[in-house]
C-alpha cells in the first residue's frame, strides 16, 4: 500500500512552469489527473495547450522528473492526451484573470 | 545528462545566421528606399534590384531561418536534415547581392546570382518535401505549406529564366512572366505560407480555441487556384484570366482576413505587449493593401500600384516577420541556453529576454513611417514619402539592435547542446 497523495506529486508538478506563459502546469490546467498504485509508480495525464508545442517532449520529460521528486514515489510515466482538447477554461481562476479571459 | 530528443527545434547556430543576416538586410534595405525614386515604375530595374535585395534577402532569408524551427512544429515530425540549411544561408546571401548587383549596374552577373538563389531554394525545398512526407498528420497547415512550396518551386525557375533573359540575351518576354513570378512568389509562396503557420501561431500565442475554421479552408483553396489560374492565364496569355485570378485572390485574402478576426475574438490572452501590436499593424497594412489593390483592378496608377505593394511588403510580410522575431528569437535563445537548466536554478520566462524600450522605438519608429510613407506614395509627394523612410530607417536600426540583443541574450552562460550530450 501506497501512503503518497495525489496532492503531493501535484505539488511537485506544479513547479513546472511554462515559459511562454508563465504559469505552472497545474494551474494552468494541463494536468488531467494522476494515478498511484500500490508500488509508489505514478502516471500521469496530461495535455499541451497546442499540439504544435515546440516545447512537447522537454515539458513531458520536466512533469515526469518532477513527478519522481515527490519523495516516495519510485516512477512516473507520463501520457499525453488530446481529448479532452485544453482550453482556458481547465485554468485556475489566478490564470484566467491574468490572461484577461475572466 | 541531458538525454531528450530535440527534433523539434534545431540548434540556434544554425538559424542565428539567418535572422542576423535578414534583419541586416531589412535595415538595410530600408536605408536604400532612401536613394528611389517614387515616381520611378515598379518594372523600373532599379526597383525591380530593391524588391529582390528586401524579398530574398530579408523575408525569404528570415522565413527559411524561421521554417527551420517552425517546420517540425506545425508538421509534428523531426526535420529531414537540418544540417542542409548550412547551405541555405551562404548561397541564399551571395545569390542575392550578385543578383542586386546584377539589376543594379551588371545585367550579365544576373544569370550566376539566380544560379545561386536557385541552389539555395532548391536545397530548401528537397529538405522541406523529405520532411513534409514524414507527417502522419495532414492539416491544412500541412497542405499549405506544400502548395506554397509546389509554388516557389515554379516561381524561381520562371524567375531564373527571366534572368537568363535579361543578363545573357536568352528570349523570353520578360514582361509577360514577370507578373506570373510576382503571383508565384507573393502570393503562392508567402502569403500561403504565412496563412498556413499562423493557423499555428496566433492561436498558439494568443491562446486562442474552438474557433471554426471554415474561412481559412477557403481562403487556402482559393488562393491555390487564383496562383493557377494567374499562371495559366499567362501560359495562354488571356489577360481576363489572370483578371478573375487576381480577383479570387483578393477574396482568398478577405477569408484570411475574417479568420484572423475570429482567432482574436477567441484569444483567451488578452495582452496587447509589442507582438500583439505588432500583428494589429500588420494585418491592418494587409487591409489597406487589399482595397488599394481591388482599385488596381479598375484604375490604372502606378502610384496606387507602389503604394499597394508598399503596403504589402513593408506593412504586412514586414510586421509579421519582425512581430514574429519578438517570439521565436527569444524562445531559440531560451531553448539553448535556459531549458538544460530548469529544475536546477531558476530561468527567466520568455518576455523577459525581449528588449522592451528598443521593441517599443522601433514598434513607433517604424509604425510612423509606414503610415508617412505610403500616403507619400499614394498622393505622389516624394518628401512624404522620404519623410517616412528616414522614421522606418530609424525603426530598422532598433530592430536589428533588438534582434542582436535578444540573440546575445544569457550569452554567458556557455551552454551547449554538445556539453549537455544532446
Amino acid at each position: 500500500m501506497c501512503n503518497i497523495t495525489k496532492e503531493q506529486v501535484l505539488d511537485s508538478i506544479s513547479t513546472v512552469i511554462d515559459p511562454e506563459v508563465g504559469f505552472n502546469m497545474v494551474e494552468l490546467g494541463l494536468i488531467y489527473g494522476v494515478e498511484i498504485d500500490d508500488d509508489c509508480n505514478a502516471k500521469v495525464t496530461m495535455t499541451l495547450s497546442t499540439r504544435a508545442c515546440p516545447l512537447h517532449q522537454m515539458l513531458e520529460q520536466w512533469v515526469r522528473e518532477a513527478a519522481e521528486r515527490t519523495e516516495g514515489i519510485n516512477t512516473a510515466t507520463i501520457e499525453i492526451v488530446w481529448e479532452p482538447a485544453w482550453n482556458v477554461t481547465m485554468a485556475a481562476d489566478n490564470v484566467k484573470q491574468a490572461l484577461g479571459a475572466m | 545528462m541531458f538525454n531528450i530528443s530535440r527534433d523539434f527545434a534545431p540548434p540556434i547556430k544554425i538559424i542565428e545566421p539567418f535572422f542576423i543576416i535578414g534583419s541586416i538586410f531589412y535595415a538595410l534595405g530600408v536605408l536604400f528606399l532612401l536613394f528611389l525614386d517614387p515616381s520611378s515604375g515598379h518594372v523600373d530595374l532599379v526597383t525591380v534590384g530593391w524588391a529582390h535585395w528586401f524579398l530574398l534577402g530579408f523575408v525569404m532569408m528570415i522565413i527559411f531561418g524561421a521554417m527551420a524551427q517552425l517546420i517540425p512544429v506545425v508538421v509534428e515530425v523531426g526535420h529531414f536534415s537540418v544540417d542542409l540549411y548550412y547551405i541555405i544561408w551562404p548561397s541564399l546571401l551571395i545569390g542575392t547581392l550578385t543578383m542586386v548587383v546584377g539589376f543594379w549596374w551588371m545585367p550579365y552577373v544576373l544569370a550566376y546570382g539566380g544560379l545561386l538563389v536557385l541552389v539555395a531554394m532548391v536545397t530548401f525545398l528537397f529538405e522541406t518535401f523529405l520532411t513534409l512526407k514524414k507527417a502522419e498528420r495532414i492539416t491544412l497547415t500541412v497542405k499549405s505549406v506544400l502548395w506554397a512550396n509546389i509554388f516557389l518551386t515554379v516561381a524561381i525557375v520562371i524567375g531564373f529564366l527571366m534572368a537568363l533573359a535579361i543578363g545573357e540575351g536568352v528570349v523570353l518576354d520578360v514582361s509577360k512572366w514577370l507578373g506570373a513570378h510576382a503571383v508565384l512568389v507573393l502570393g503562392g509562396f508567402v502569403t500561403l505560407t504565412i496563412m498556413g503557420l499562423s493557423l499555428i501561431l496566433l492561436p498558439m500565442f494568443g491562446l486562442s480555441h474552438g474557433f471554426d475554421e471554415m474561412p481559412i479552408t477557403r481562403a487556402y483553396q482559393l488562393m491555390v487556384g487564383a496562383v493557377i489560374a494567374y499562371v495559366a492565364g499567362t501560359v495562354i496569355d488571356w489577360s481576363w484570366v489572370r483578371w478573375i485570378a487576381l480577383v479570387v485572390a483578393f477574396v482568398s485574402v478577405s477569408f484570411y482576413g475574417y479568420q484572423i478576426w475570429i482567432i482574436y475574438q477567441t484569444r483567451a490572452r488578452k495582452a496587447h505587449d509589442i507582438y500583439a501590436r505588432t500583428m494589429y499593424v500588420g494585418y491592418g497594412s494587409l487591409a489597406v493593401a487589399l482595397v488599394l489593390g481591388i482599385v488596381t483592378l479598375f484604375v490604372s496608377s502606378e502610384q496606387v500600384i507602389l503604394s499597394a505593394a508598399w503596403f504589402l511588403i513593408l506593412g504586412f510580410f514586414s510586421y509579421l516577420i519582425n512581430g514574429h522575431l519578438y517570439k521565436i528569437v527569444p524562445f531559440l535563445v531560451w531553448f539553448e541556453r535556459y531549458s538544460p537548466l530548469v529544475g536546477k536554478q531558476k530561468v527567466p520566462m520568455l518576455n523577459e529576454m525581449l528588449p522592451e524600450r528598443k521593441a517599443e522605438w522601433q514598434f513607433w519608429f517604424t509604425s510612423t513611417g509606414l503610415v508617412v510613407g505610403g500616403i507619400g506614395l499614394l498622393f505622389g509627394s516624394s518628401s512624404l514619402f522620404h519623410g517616412g523612410v528616414t522614421l522606418m530607417v530609424v525603426g530598422a536600426g532598433f530592430m536589428l539592435s533588438s534582434v542582436l540583443s535578444m540573440l546575445s541574450y544569457g550569452k554567458e552562460l556557455n551552454i551547449s547542446r554538445t556539453e549537455n550530450n544532446v
